[in-house]
């Protein structure tokens, strides 16, 4: 049938193309140049995914990297999550999503849950509040300090008040110490940039280096908006989603792989 | 111009057209059912990939829950559908149509969700492809030139003349 196809349009062309204006055609193959160009001009996802996915998901943090996660490694599911503790994006995909997932996959070892911080530079505190995770995480305390942040992000997300939040969280021994590792962060908290530039991490803060880590990671995947979640299934890495889905397709998309 | 030459550059302007739309649905549905890994093509990596794309889909926070994994499903299958069958030029006017609005579906869609602010993937040729002003530009040009062939496909029939370019009139021998 193609033959038959491209036969008939050499036919077509060879008899035909003396009788059409030049005029139409002049102005037909400008356009069709003109929409070649901006079909161009989106990056093709294959070369997305080619040259980005060498993005190291080894399963073993580099040596500055505050691992903060949900789950057991050994889950045959890893859902590797670039989040910024003030979006509101990702306190509906942790709400909505995460939450149930961790309840009900993570729990019956499916799915081993990394979180990575992409602090984005327009929201004035998760810079902070990504300190507080990783500090938090440093003693054991990541994933109550996690949902706190999420649960009450649009009360410090106003204020900037996140100390209160982390210390109903884990209680005052636990706040105290998370409170030492913080103290020595006197400089800005170090966030993400539009233009891809590496964050400046405070020599002096034991966490920040941690939160450079995670930018640095995410400008491969490369992340452009926050929540962005990359998806590995027995060590293969599917492209990068971005944005709020609902617990019941994310799940459904689970089961597919589990099928296997 | 004359009628003939009119006619002439209306046919091959419908031959360029669908074979380009044809391409374009093809090469959708191909992005959207092909392995999203390095494993190769079978009944479960086209359900993976089809469950995958219906993350994409709901990422738009547009259809209810229930009606996400349906469309999912049954779109990548209807573009390559839809593209088969510009391909053939087989009732013509009824697959440009169809096309067209089928893009300004997805046309429609995207600029909603660009200006809702979602940072989302497009899912328009498979994952990774960043929703932005590109994309809607993008869009526009095919919604146009689906139209375009729509209302030639209609003008030619409406002149009493066969759409498809399998039934073409023999040209006129000077004698």
């Amino acid at each position: 049938m193609l033959r038959a196809i491209l036969a008939k349009f050499q036919e077509e062309v060879v008899r035909r193309v003396p009788q059409a204006s030049t005029r139409f055609f002049a102005i037909f193959f400008a356009g069709l140049a003109a929409l070649l160009l901006a079909l161009a001009w989106q990056p093709g996802a294959a070369a997305q995914i080619h040259s980005r996915s060498h993005a190291s998901f080894s399963g073993h943090p580099p040596s500055t990297s505050i691992l903060k996660a949900y789950g057991t490694p050994s889950a045959p599911i890893r859902l590797d999550v670039f989040s910024d503790y003030q979006c509101p994006s990702c306190g509906n995909f942790f709400e909505n999503t995460m939450r149930p997932m961790i309840n009900e996959y993570v729990a019956q070892g499916k799915v081993y849950i990394v979180h990575h911080d992409f602090p984005l530079q327009m929201h004035p505190y998760s810079g902070a509040a990504a300190r507080w995770a990783n500090a938090a995480a440093k003693i054991g305390e990541f994933q109550q300090v996690d949902a706190a942040l999420f649960d009450n992000q649009a009360a410090w997300g106003a204020t900037g008040d996140i100390a209160k939040y982390v210390l109903a969280a884990i209680g005052p021994a636990d706040f105290k110490r998370v409170e030492a590792i913080l103290k020595p962060c006197t400089s800005p908290p170090p966030t993400s940039h539009a233009d891809g530039s590496m964050p400046q991490a405070d020599p002096a803060c034991p966490v920040d280096a941690s939160i450079v880590q995670d930018v640095a990671l995410g400008y491969q995947i490369p992340v452009r908006a926050t929540p962005t979640y990359v998806i590995s299934y027995k060590g293969q890495k599917f492209p990068p989603g971005s944005g709020a889905v609902s617990w019941d397709i994310m799940r459904q998309f689970f089961d597919s792989l589990l099928s296997q | 111009m004359t009628r003939e030459s009119k006619s002439s550059a209306a046919r091959i302007f419908l031959l360029i057209g669908r074979l380009i739309l044809a391409g374009i649905f093809l090469f959708a549905a191909y992005a959207k059912l092909k392995p999203q890994t390095t494993v190769p093509w079978s009944a479960s990596s086209v359900k993976i990939s089809l469950s995958m794309f219906a993350l994409q889909v709901d990422s738009y926070q547009l259809l209810p829950v229930k009606l996400v994994s349906p469309v999912a499903h049954l779109l990548p299958p209807g573009e390559l559908f839809l593209g088969l069958w510009l391909l053939t030029g087989i009732a013509l006017r009824f697959s440009s149509l169809a096309a067209s609005l089928l893009i300004g579906g997805f046309f429609s869609v995207v600029v909603r969700t660009y200006a809702m602010g979602l940072e989302i993937n497009c899912g328009c040729f498979g994952p990774g492809e960043r929703l932005g002003v590109g994309t809607i530009v993008r869009d526009a040009s095919l919604l146009a030139l689906a139209l375009a062939v729509t209302i030639v496909a209609f003008w030619i029939r409406s002149r009493g003349e066969p759409s498809s370019s399998s039934a073409l009139p023999a040209p006129q021998r000077a004698d």
